[in-house]
Formats: C-alpha cells, sequence, structure tokens
C-alpha cells in the first residue's frame, strides 16, 4: 500500500479513525482489482537475491499491479518466496523465483516454481500450502503478519492489529486486568528460562522505587538460533507494541530494546518501526491522549554472547563490560540503573498483542500443561525444508524432525539433534516421541532453550563438535569467574589433547570431573551449564569418545589425530 | 583516520544526562567501527571527549565487544560464519584453510594486505547455504574449501588488479 501520511494521535478517537482507515486500504489491497505481488525480503532471502526479484517485479507496477516486499515468512528452503494474488483467486506461492522468472510468473505460466495456494482450499488444481508438512503443523501467533505485511509501513501494521493492544490496555483495562490476562495466559518466558511473564511483570509493578524500566532482550547472540532478528524483519510494530503495553502495565517510564549488533536489517526496520511510532505519539508523553507517558530507546549489543544474560545486558546498556553479577537482588528489584527492571524475551513480548486482544485463557488452550502457548522453532544442519517456524508447545521431536523440517537431505545420514544451543546435549532418534516444551526434554539430557535445533549427520564426529561447543563457551567466557574463566579452557585442552590422538581412558573421568566443578562453583548462567553440551554428546555418544581416547581413532575422520597442530576451531581461539 | 569524520558521526549524538552519555558510547563507537573498520586510539579519544569519558574506558569496551576493531583492515573485509549450521556443514573446514594456505586466523589479513577474514561465533541468518561468508554485502554460500579458496584468491586478485590499475 502506498502509505499515507502518519498523523500524531492526540485522542483515542484520532486513533480508531486511522485504524478504520487503514483497516478500509487494507481490504482494497486484496479485493481490489489490481494483481498483487508479494515478494518476502529479509536477510535470508536477500542473500538469495530477493531485492533484485521485487526490483523487476517493481518494473511492471502500473495501474494493474502492485508489487511489494514482506518480510520471510521462515520458509528459508523455498526462497525466494513471491506470492501472486490476482483479483478473485487466492495468492499463488512461488518458490526458488530469480529475476529471470518474473516475466513467466507474470504470464501466469511458471507451473514449476508453484508451491501452492494460499489459503485451505484447492484451486483451479493447485493444493494449498497449508497441506504441507513444514505450514501444516504450524499455529501462527507471533508470525501471523511475519510475511504478509510490509514491515516498514505503519500503516499495514495498523490495518493488521498493531497498537489495538496498546489502545486497549491504556482504555480498557486497568493496570491489574492486564497482568492478570498474562498470568491467565501463562506465558513462560522464550529467552530459555522458561519464567512466567505474567509473575515477573507482577512483580515490577508492585516495585516500589522509581522510575522503573522494561527491557526487550533481542540479543539473540547464539550460534544456532535466528528467530528474534525475523520478527524484527517481519513485523516490528508487534515487539514495540509488547515493550509499550509491558511499561504501561508495570508503570516504568522507559521501555529499551537491545539488539543483536549483527542484524543490520533488523535494526535498520526495527528503528523504522520506532520513528513511525514516535510521529504517530505512540511514544512520548500523553499516549493517545491517555495521559500515560512512556519513552523507548533502542541500544545494540556488540558481539559478546554473553550480553545475552539478563544483569549483563543491563550493564552493557550502561556502557560498560558486559559481565553477569550474582543474584539476588534480582533485576525486577535492582536492574538498569540500579531501578526495578522487566526484562523478557523478544518473542516473549511478541506475544502480548494476541494475549490482550484475545485473552489469556484463549492464548492458553495451544501448547500443554506446563507450557501454554506456541513456540517459535529453527533448524539448523542438512535438512530439506529448513526454517523458522511457529508451533505449538509439545509437538514431537520426531515430527519436527522428520515432518516440519522434510528429514535430512539425500546423502546426509542424521546421527543426532543438538538441543538448547551451547547449553544442554544431543537427542538422537530413541527420543523422538518426546514432546517439545519447556520440561520435556530435561531428563533426557536435552532442552528447549530458546528453540534452536541442530541436526548434525555421520560425517560430524561427537567429539569434534564437543570440543566446538565447549570451545564457543570458552572464547564467550566474560572472564569474570575463576570456574568458568579456567575450567572451560581446561576442558578445551583435554577435548583437544583427545583429538590429537594422545589421550587415555583416563580423560573420560577428567571430563566429568571437571565439568562438575565448573557447573557448581559458576558466577552466572553461562558457566553453570556451559559443559552440559560436552556431557550430553559423552553420553549420548560414549563409545565414540572412547574410541578417540583410547584407540587413538577418529571413525568420522574429522580429528587430526597424529597431527601436531591444533585445529583452529574457533574465532578469537 | 579523519577525525573531522569522526566528530561529524558522532555530532547528532547528544545526551541529556550523565546516564544518557553512558549508554551512548558504545553507539558512538559502533558508528566508528562501522564506517572505518577500526577505531583508532585517537578515534577513542574523540569519542571520549564527546561523551566525558575516558580512553581507557573506552578500550575497555572495545576489548570486550567482538565487534571492534582497534588496528585497520584489509582493503576487503569478509565474514566467515562459523555458526552452529555452518560448522556441521563443515566451516571448520574453511577455517583451516585459511590457516593453511594464508597463515591468517580469526581477524587476520592477507599478506599483501587485501583481505581480513573474520570469523563469526554467531549465525548469519542463512543457514540452508550454510557454510556461508558475506563480503560487501554478498553471500557465498554452500562452500568447500576449493570453492572457498577459489573465492579468496579471486579477490586477493580483484584487488590487486585495482591497485595496479
Ligand atoms: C549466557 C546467557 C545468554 C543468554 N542470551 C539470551 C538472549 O540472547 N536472549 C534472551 O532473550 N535471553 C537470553 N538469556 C536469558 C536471559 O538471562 C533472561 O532469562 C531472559 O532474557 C528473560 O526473558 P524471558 O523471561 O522473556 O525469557 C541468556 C542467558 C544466559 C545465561
Ligand atoms: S550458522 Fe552460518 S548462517 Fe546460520
Amino acid at each position: 500500500m502506498t502509505e499515507s501520511h502518519i498523523p500524531h494521535f492526540r485522542s483515542k478517537r484520532d486513533f480508531e479513525e486511522y485504524r478504520k482507515a487503514a483497516e478500509e486500504k487494507w481490504h482494497e489491497l486484496w479485493n481490489g482489482s489490481r494483481t498483487v505481488v508479494s515478494v518476502g525480503v529479509g536477510s535470508s532471502s536477500l542473500a538469495k537475491g530477493a531485492a533484485k526479484v521485487l526490483r523487476e517485479f517493481e518494473k511492471h507496477a502500473g495501474s494493474d499491479l502492485v508489487a511489494r516486499k514482506t518480510g520471510v515468512d521462515g520458509a528459508d528452503w523455498s526462497e525466494v518466496q513471491v506470492r501472486v494474488k490476482r483479483p478473485n483467486a487466492p495468492a499463488v506461492v512461488y518458490h526458488h523465483v530469480t529475476t529471470d522468472d518474473v516475466p513467466t510468473i507474470l504470464a501466469g505460466k511458471a507451473d514449476d516454481l508453484i508451491l501452492g495456494v494460499e489459503g485451505d482450499a484447492a484451486y483451479d488444481g493447485i493444493q494449498p500450502i497449508s497441506g504441507l508438512p513444514f505450514y501444516k503443523y504450524q499455529q501462527r501467533i507471533v508470525l501471523a503478519n511475519v510475511g504478509v505485511i510490509d514491515p516498514d509501513s505503519f500503516e499495514e501494521s495498523v490495518a493488521v492489529g498493531a497498537y489495538s493492544a496498546l489502545y486497549k490496555a491504556l482504555f480498557e483495562m486497568s493496570d491489574e486486568e492486564v497482568i492478570a490476562e498474562m498470568t491467565a495466559a501463562n506465558l513462560r518466558g522464550r529467552g530459555g528460562a522458561g519464567f512466567p511473564a505474567g509473575i515477573k511483570w507482577e512483580s515490577g509493578r508492585k516495585a516500589r522505587v522509581t522510575p522503573k524500566f522494561v527491557v526487550c532482550n533481542s540479543h539473540e547472540g547464539e550460534p544456532n538460533v535466528y528467530k528474534d532478528r525475523r520478527i524484527h524483519e517481519g513485523d516490528p510494530h508487534r515487539i514495540l507494541e509488547g515493550i509499550l503495553v509491558a511499561c504501561v502495565a508495570c508503570g516504568a517510564e522507559r521501555g529499551y530494546n537491545y539488539v543483536g549488533g549483527e542484524y543490520p536489517l533488523a535494526i535498520k526496520r526495527f528503528r523504522r518501526a520506532v520513528e513511525d511510532a514516535e510521529r504517530a505519539g505512540l511514544i512520548g508523553k500523553d499516549i493517545m491522549g491517555s495521559g500515560r507517558d512512556v519513552a523507548f530507546r533502542m541500544r545494540t549489543g556488540g558481539g559478546a554472547y554473553v550480553c545475552g544474560e539478563g544483569s549483563a545486558m543491563m550493564y552493557s546498556i550502561m556502557g560498560v563490560r558486559g559481565q553477569p553479577r550474582t543474584k539476588p537482588p534480582r533485576s525486577v528489584e535492582e536492574g538498569l540503573w540500579k531501578r526495578p527492571t522487566v526484562a523478557n524475551n523478544t518473542e516473549t513480548l511478541s506475544n502480548v498483542r494476541d494475549i490482550i486482544l484475545k485473552g489469556g485463557e484463549w492464548y492458553s488452550q495451544f501448547g500443554t500443561e506446563k507450557s501454554k502457548g506456541t513456540k517459535l522453532m529453527t533448524v539448523q544442519g542438512p535438512m530439506n525444508t529448513m526454517g523458522l517456524v511457529e508451533v505449538p508447545m509439545g509437538i514431537t521431536l520426531g515430527t519436527l524432525v522428520n515432518e516440519v523440517w522434510g528429514g535430512t537431505r539425500d546423502g546426509y545420514t542424521f546421527k543426532g539433534i543438538q538441543t538448547g544451543g551451547v547449553s544442554a546435549g544431543p537427542l538422537t532418534p530413541e527420543y523422538f516421541d518426546r514432546p517439545v516444551d519447556f520440561d520435556s526434554l530435561t531428563d533426557a539430557g536435552g532442552m528447549l532453550g530458546s528453540g534452536g535445533f541442530v541436526v548434525f549427520d555421520e560425517s560430524v564426529c561427537a567429539v569434534d563438535f564437543a570440543r566446538y561447543l565447549t570451545a564457543f563457551n570458552r572464547v564467550e567466557s566474560c572472564s569474570k569467574c575463576v570456574p568458568c574463566s579456567l575450567g572451560n579452557p581446561a576442558l578445551v585442552e583435554i577435548l583437544d589433547r583427545i583429538r590429537l590422538g594422545r589421550g587415555s581412558a583416563s580423560d573420560l573421568p577428567l571430563i566429568e570431573r571437571t565439568s562438575k566443578h565448573i557447573i557448581e562453583l559458576s558466577l552466572c548462567g553461562l558457566g553453570q551449564v556451559a559443559p552440559e553440551p560436552l556431557l550430553g554428546m559423552l553420553q549420548k555418544f560414549p563409545e565414540e569418545f572412547r574410541r578417540h581416547a583410547v584407540d587413538h581413532v577418529c571413525d568420522a575422520g574429522v580429528c587430526p589425530m597424529a597431527s601436531d597442530s591444533v585445529t583452529v576451531s574457533l574465532a578469537a581461539d | 583516520m579523519d577525525l573531522a569524520v569522526v566528530k561529524e558521526l558522532i555530532a547528532d549524538l547528544n545526551p541529556q544526562d550523565w546516564q544518557e552519555a553512558q549508554e551512548l558510547i558504545l553507539a558512538a563507537l559502533q558508528r566508528v567501527n562501522e564506517r572505518f573498520g577500526y577505531v583508532s586510539v585517537e578515534a577513542a579519544q574523540v569519542v571520549a571527549d564527546h561523551l566525558g569519558t575516558t580512553v581507557p574506558r573506552v578500550y575497555g569496551l572495545l576489548t570486550f565487544y567482538a565487534d571492534f576493531r582497534t588496528e585497520p583492515r584489509g582493503k576487503k573485509f569478509m565474514l566467515l560464519c562459523h555458526g552452529m549450521s555452518c560448522y556441521v556443514m563443515g566451516s571448520q573446514k574453511l577455517v583451516q584453510t585459511l590457516q593453511d594456505n594464508y597463515g591468517i586466523g580469526d581477524g587476520g589479513t592477507t599478506a599483501g594486505g587485501e583481505l581480513t577474514v573474520q570469523v563469526v561465533n554467531g549465525c548469519l541468518g542463512v543457514c540452508d547455504r550454510a557454510p556461508i561468508v558475506e563480503m560487501d554485502h554478498e553471500y557465498y554460500g554452500k562452500l568447500t574449501p576449493e570453492t572457498f579458496n577459489d573465492l579468496v584468491q579471486r579477490v586477493i586478485a580483484q584487488v590487486n588488479a585495482g591497485a595496479a590499475s
């Protein structure tokens, strides 16, 4: 849609009128006489030429054709994706599109590129994409508009619901009611720890020291996940709205978003969203004439994984080294600038809009007993249909691997699936019937964490992978506490000895002993779980470790047995 | 490094109070680093003066946060993804190729100053094309040690051809 001027909302009426006009325009776009071509443009598809494809379609734009960009819908495997919606027909989804295909698609001939049609019914002999395993299991709440709206368009965002929850929280609900809905939803934090957001907000609201702050944790520094940046790229106003609602409910004076500095497109689109929201008067004084004030600041990180830890993130925002501190006091008591601070993950805050608009009870119908709602999940490794999905909590691991992500590509044999990023261990096919939620993977040595899964095949050596994961934690240790800053290098040293064929049987119990010390004595959540991936690999692939340590053989042929040089495995190694 | 440009880059960072000044130090350094590829001592001084802090404090940040460099980089700058998808699909071999063929590790620059390669501990977000590198906003995916080496060779040749002409 061509963006109309963004007015400054001085009253709730102003917002209502704008929203009504935006909705009508949105309806007109999809039900008018023009063909609407939407190209998914995000960091993943830009790497495959999405910008050029969009430019090519734009050349054909005119009175009968609109060419527009959207975020990417998560189906990385099918990029560049293009949706062509002709009048009186559902949108046809094309995949693997290049600039050369543009004329053929416009001529309605590129049948081999058709992935399906949108909606639930077949059309003109084309099957709906909702029947494809990648889409079939999805329940899109956070991602509902990702891949649908133009993320740079304030108007489209409002048309599909943006700031309606803020409006409701300001004019139709008390702050207690907002928090009650969050508590009823039983939304658990999506940053890894799974702490109930409603309870955290309640503590924030009750804190009596002022000013108070809300910080959205969009650092996403783990090497195994790419979900939060995709929300930024596809629906930035959803995140901003979640932060603003949290500020209102908790009585916070200012909201922050701390975004990983490595994600330029996420930063750019989010910044644009903030500017537009400021222009509209949704940030600042007297929001929509409600008498409530909320300020907002965006800060970007500098490539230190540990800065995703809550207290480290706050130090980073305060312009010092991001080194975690001991707790208590918790952040809701003493956080940013020593003031009560509610910190939530991006995905957590992205659920707020629907919970406020549809109710906590509605939300809690999805998911399992103890893990309500949906979860964004990503996969890496040699998978057929890899990408970002939003599925209800409790989907089984096997369904994810074999259906949603389409199993391993030809030529690759499934060996294991690393869970919980750098904080837990791998799982093997015998755990495929496990539901994926906050609690069900833990006793098997796995973890949901932030929802990033990594499938690895037979060409990956378990000892070498364990070294990679341990070395990551070693490099990323902030060096504040001794068990973590010296213990992790010690583990890497033992692993290198084994990889070089100089290990012995006694190295394996030594790994376990050293790990125990690091886990029990480290200061923060990084060190306390740093050895878990290694312990998990050791537990799931004991024979492989024995072969390395005792027989001095790497069956995968990866480790530099009997060589003098240690393979450099990580940045800053 | 042209310090006038540095000053201009951070001119619009006007903190209202001491706290905001602290919050803006990283942002200022990020702008300088992005523009020049590194932050020199002189630039650190400019930033420190502008925001009312000291160079040692600024250096404490530059050495903690992996995105910063304190030395100039080569004519071209490449990010080599070493996230988990890339690792599983063989990025380790690419790191090894750099070591074996060019004698450089993370953050190293080729002998002729043509190319600096930074190994990224995160994920570049294009995991289905792993292992992948990024240079000048272009991505080169599904690399093998051979195709990666060819790419590096091409970059070096291009830079040198550009310098000769
Ligand atoms: C080493 C480390 C890294 C972390 N990285 C992140 C991160 O990138 N994003 C995030 O939201 N939480 C991260 N966390 C978890 C945060 O400490 C915190 O629990 C979370 O942001 C709270 O939000 P939530 O309750 O909505 O999950 C990390 C924790 C540790 C120990
Ligand atoms: S791990 Fe390299 S692009 Fe994701």
